[in-house]
């Protein structure tokens, strides 16, 4: 297996709407970036993978067609990924095949989503119309006409969790909330800068017990770009590359009563772990300097902690509580705001959340750099029950 | 756009994509009157929609007799003696052929939630409970609705029976749970 390389990045600012952008035209945003960062025109892409999770929101079926359409990047082969909130992860994971195998020597890797156009008339709100497209992703038979939401079903886990082990409490996520959204102030491409208090996150409106208003991410747009190269290649071009050292990838039973265990997500324990392997981390919180976890919801950033061996199953809630996981703590975690403070812009989330790795392993991230930083995670999760997930170790160039 | 031209855009607009003129016009207005320069974003009215007709294939029983006869089956491997409900028609571990088997529709709340902001298909319903219930005599768990006075009284563990709506249309919707006595 060859070394694979994140050459370049550029992702688009995350909002709550991109009115003056089609999808299209947000994705062209940041591959116009990510080919600038990189120092590449558009003819050295050898094949393209693009991240794109719901055709609704798109309001187009294959939409990843009309994007290669807008690049100009016909005739080049791609192909498209979608894996709910895990798309970002699973699009790069793809790519990385593609050049580890020796196929391609460049691919790029785009992930972006529209959701807002989704509208309800009814209410005049775009938010439940958002969530009907996103309910067919449930199980149609079942499951999707129970209206169970998407913060349904990881409110369904962390209860199991905090039936099991007292937490997580309501205090516990709402330091989650602030913590997250506290850090997007830095961040200049974030949709939720916001200087909260725990207060205000536990007076907000109940969204799904035990998730409020301010437990949850928002739906964002925008648009988030890979270049992915070989080392050959990598070595040629102008700014240090990003190794990527790990990936592991799972997914779960879909329909959640199929599993053994409600309280946790199997398939972020068995990718973490794959992606450990890989990597060669036998204790991640002494050997990762910054993770990116999929915090759409408070309740599960704090079981990710566990799903990600930061501490033993049960001890998630420690770790917000002893700062661990603060910018200044032990291992800092969604130093960008996270998916709650840095938006959810579902297929370029995770490759967002890669970016901001990479930022960091470059020394580029300005106000929130975290200092010294080498070794980096991301768990892209996604999916009923976070069925799918896709982990990342990001490694800095030591040449 | 002039008023008596928009008028006529937001009724033709309503009717297209099936929802009321009011909406169409409280929804557009200020954008579609406004003086907008040629190159302020233009915004239209749609859906995407496909009607169906839908079969449940080998799950068919278990809609059917829920419409017609107020039971609820799950389906047994005969080789690991897995009981599966949600029913399968086949085991995925063994990959073998499952048999039907009537279950006695009580069973205990493993998980849930409480639902307070839907969507759109949903929204008049909140608040409303969703859980998974693990049967008595099944092996896995199956996503309902759990209706009660007081909603803030679903606990984990709590036991609980099937119940059949009086009006029923082979959906999954025709059974919900109560407390059990
Ligand atoms: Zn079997």
């Amino acid at each position: 297996m060859r070394k694979v390389g994140i050459v370049g990045i550029g992702t688009t600012q995350f909002r709550s709407r991109w009115i003056e952008k089609t999808y299209f035209e947000l994705a062209f945003d940041a591959v116009k970036s990510a080919l600038a960062d990189a120092g590449i025109t558009r003819d050295r892409i050898d094949c393209v993978v693009y991240g794109i999770y719901n055709d609704f929101f798109e309001r187009q079926f294959q939409p990843d067609l009309f994007v290669h359409d807008y690049l100009g990047m016909a005739p080049k082969p791609a192909i498209r990924v979608s894996t709910g909130g895990a798309t970002g992860g699973s699009a790069i994971s793809a790519g990385f095949a593609q050049i580890a195998s020796g196929l391609y020597d460049v691919c790029l890797v785009a992930g972006v989503e529209k959701s807002a156009d989704c509208f309800d008339y009814e209410t005049g709100k775009s938010s439940p119309e958002v969530l009907k497209a996103i309910s067919y992703t449930a199980d149609m038979t079942y499951e999707q006409p129970t209206g169970r939401t998407a913060a349904g079903s990881f409110a369904l886990t962390t209860i199991a969790h905090r039936e099991k082990y007292g937490n997580p409490t309501e205090l516990q996520m709402a330091k989650v909330s602030v913590k997250n959204h506290t850090n997007a102030l830095l961040n200049p491409v974030a949709q939720s800068p916001i200087a909260l208090t725990v207060d205000d996150v536990m007076k907000s409106p109940m969204i799904a017990y035990p998730f409020k208003r301010y437990d949850n991410c928002l739906y964002s747009e925008g648009s988030a770009v890979l270049i992915l190269a070989s080392e050959d290649v990598a070595r040629t071009l102008k700014k240090p590359p990003v190794w990527i050292k790990g990936i592991g990838a799972a997914l779960d039973w879909a329909v959640i009563g199929n599993r053994q265990d409600l309280y946790s997500f199997e398939s972020s324990r068995i990718a973490a772990k794959k992606a450990y392997t890989m990597a060669g981390i036998h204790d991640p919180v002494e050997e990762i300097d910054l993770a990116e976890l999929h915090d759409a919801f408070t309740g599960t950033e704090l079981i990710a902690y566990e799903d990600c061996f930061f501490c033993n199953e049960g001890a998630g809630g420690r770790l917000i509580d002893e700062g661990v996981v603060m910018r200044d703590g032990k291992l800092p975690v969604n130093v960008s705001g996270g998916l709650i403070g840095c938006g959810h812009a579902v297929g370029a989330t995770g490759i967002m959340q890669a970016n901001e790795i990479v930022m960091h392993l470059r020394d580029e991230a300005g106000r929130r750099q975290i200092k010294n930083a080498k070794t980096g995670l991301v768990q892209s999760i996604g999916g009923p029950g976070a069925a799918w997930t896709v982990c990342l170790v990001l490694e800095r160039d030591e040449k | 756009m002039d008023k008596q031209t928009f008028l006529l855009w937001a009724e033709r607009n309503a009717r297209r994509i099936g929802v009321k003129k009011g909406q169409v016009i409280k929804a557009f207005e200020k954008e579609m009157m406004a003086q907008a320069g040629s190159d302020a974003p233009f915004e239209i009215p749609d859906t995407m929609h496909v009607n169906m007709r839908y079969s449940y294939g080998g799950q068919s029983r278990f809609f059917r007799e829920i419409l017609e006869n107020k039971r609820l089956m799950g389906t047994r491997c005969g080789t690991c003696g897995k009981v599966f409900c949600p029913p399968r028609s086949h085991c995925p571990v063994c990959y073998e052929q499952t048999a039907w088997i009537e279950l006695k529709g009580t069973g205990k709340l493993l998980s849930y939630t409480t639902v307070y902001f839907a969507t759109s298909s949903y929204i008049k319903r909140v608040p409303y409970i969703v859980a998974y219930i693990k049967l008595d005599g099944a092996d896995t768990a199956i996503l309902s609705n759990v209706e009660m006075k007081d909603i803030k009284k679903a606990q984990v563990g709590m036991e609980v029976k099937v119940m059949f709506r009086k009006q029923r249309d082979g959906r999954i919707t025709d059974i919900y749970f109560k407390e059990a006595q």
